[in-house]
């Protein structure tokens, strides 16, 4: 993840970041008044963008992902959930880049094949997921929403968004990206080694921790499953000493995962 | 559709320093977390009222007044739904109102409208400039805040690039007004591939025009705009954090809380 870092260090990586963070932005603001579910989410079809941008521009379309959801939430007002909300975002831009590493490195992420569209599919869902949880797990863990609402309408809405748009999108500009030399390994060459001997087992952590905690997350909040290892006081609606307890160590295990990638 | 909140109004709230202005907005997030009971969140309402009167910043809490009710309509729902503590009036399936269930979905959605109603204050009275200005004050790196900068400032041109885009394909006869929700938003796929090519396109030059400038020469760069930190900043810092030792002490005294009856 060090490469989250030393993006900042490269000006053609900064501008990228803003250009992806302002076409989210741009694409997000109109939709903010089609809800999905009123007052908590609305129709998100700009979650397209932070995956087509995942896959041109690696780490500069995570910050860009960040940003762009943070100008989209200034437009709607913003809350101390947010913070999730901007972290959520950092790993929905990064996680399809890394994952495509890991399965498919030296590929296309345009989907000709059977084989291609399976990895695709892992990428975003992973992503969805991931996202789903940091977002669900901090707004639970705040007692302002459960997480069963937030943990599984986000995705959906990226699931339908970078299933039903991202590839047209990355069919169409990936050719154009990579002609004029503005994808991530074109931009940042130093920065391609050799894959770490570590990926297969990050990817394995990272599937663990993100399914593991959408599926407790899920349990816990509607109060289908109650951990009885923990105290009665602990496992009491709003729920949110439990899903500190039990969901913060399988989102810990999705960063380590991501990390070791 | 407004993308920016701010209302240039003079007032004395929209000449304080940035990182006062963001550190206000912590100091009301924190007092507002630690509370439960709409009683106990009535001063800071009572406050953020105020706050809008003297900034003259009803406009735009009059365009998100929609946002408001359904903030606080569709959480006090949600809640009712989750929060089954207490003894019930009404148990109908998944449906579970009891005073207690009342009080705590009225509480957070009074909550989120309150945390809402901040955040409208802090766009209504901030530029974006005096956001990255305060965010670099605290120690965020200001390549961080250039690329927050960058991307508010192409956001409404990308929207006005889509929106020549969609003009233009309409005089052409495309149709982006029939079939389902989801037909009609596949059909704008092919309008942001130009938008998309136009703003990679800029990535290079703006590259360029950035490091021609001396962007990234120094890691503590000069800036054109300069706040000095006043006896009014520090007044009301000191009423912050006054307010949020207040609020704690309602939390730690349980007068905040909803004991399940």
């Amino acid at each position: 993840m060090s490469e989250l870092r030393s993006m900042w260090g490269n000006t053609r990586m900064v501008v990228l970041s803003a250009i992806s963070a302002a076409l989210y932005a741009a694409v997000l603001v109109p939709f903010k008044v089609v809800p999905l579910i009123p007052g908590v989410t609305e129709l998100r079809p700009a979650n397209a963008i932070p995956v087509v941008c995942s896959f041109l521009f690696g780490p500069a379309a995570a910050w860009g992902a960040a940003i762009g959801n943070m100008i989209g939430d200034f437009f709607g007002g913003v809350g101390p959930a947010d913070i999730f909300g901007f972290f959520a975002n950092i790993v929905y831009g990064y996680v399809p880049y890394k994952v495509w590493q890991v399965l498919a490195r030296g590929q296309e992420p345009v989907i000709r094949s059977p084989a291609t569209a399976v990895k695709y599919t892992v990428a975003c869902l992973l992503a969805s997921t991931f996202c789903a949880d940091i977002v669900g797990w901090g707004e639970n863990l705040l007692a302002l929403r459960p997480f069963l609402m937030l943990g599984n309408a986000i995705v959906f809405n990226n699931m339908l968004a970078a299933m039903l748009l991202s590839p047209f999108l990355l069919a169409a500009i990936y050719p154009r990206v990579k002609a004029g030399h503005l994808l991530y390994e074109d931009v940042m060459p130093e920065q391609q080694g050799a894959a770490a001997w570590t990926a297969p087992l990050g990817l394995i952590l990272l599937v663990v921790g993100v399914f593991g905690a959408w599926t407790a997350g899920n349990l816990i909040s509607t109060g289908y499953w109650t951990p009885h290892a923990l105290p009665a006081s602990m496992t009491q609606p709003p729920y949110d000493r439990a899903i500190g307890i039990v969901v913060t160590p399988l989102v810990a295990v999705a960063v380590l995962g991501l990390g070791l990638m | 559709m407004p993308i920016y909140l701010y209302l240039d109004r003079r007032t004395f709230i929209h000449r304080l320093h940035p990182a006062v202005k963001i550190l206000t907005i912590v100091g009301i997030f924190w007092s507002v977390y630690w509370v439960d009971n709409p009683i106990s969140l009535l001063p800071i309402a009572v406050l953020l009222l105020a706050g809008a009167q003297l900034t003259r910043a009803w406009p735009n809490f009059y365009s998100l007044r929609w946002l408001f009710i359904l903030v606080i309509f569709a959480t006090t729902l949600t809640w009712i739904v989750f929060y089954r503590q207490g003894k019930p009036l009404v148990h109908l399936g998944p449906l579970f109102v009891s005073r207690a269930s009342l009080e705590y979905g009225f509480g957070r959605g009074i909550k989120l409208a309150e945390l809402l109603a901040t955040s409208v204050l802090f766009l209504s009275t901030t530029k974006v400039e005096e956001f990255a200005f305060g965010l670099a004050e605290m120690g965020v790196p200001y390549r961080v805040g250039f690329a927050i900068t960058l991307a508010f400032r192409l956001v409404p041109l990308f929207i006005d690039s889509a929106l020549t885009v969609v003009q233009a394909q309409r005089l052409r006869g495309y149709d982006f007004d029939s079939g389902s929700l989801m037909t009609r938003v596949r059909r704008y796929v092919p309008v942001t591939v130009p938008v998309f090519m136009g703003a990679l396109r800029k990535a290079n030059n703006m590259a360029m025009a950035l490091e021609a400038r001396g962007f990234g020469y120094s890691a503590r760069p000069t800036s054109y705009v300069h706040y000095e930190m006043r006896t009014v900043d520090v007044m009301m810092l000191l009423g912050v954090i006054v307010l949020a030792v207040a609020y704690f002490l309602i939390y730690y005294s349980g007068y905040g809380a909803i004991a399940p009856r």
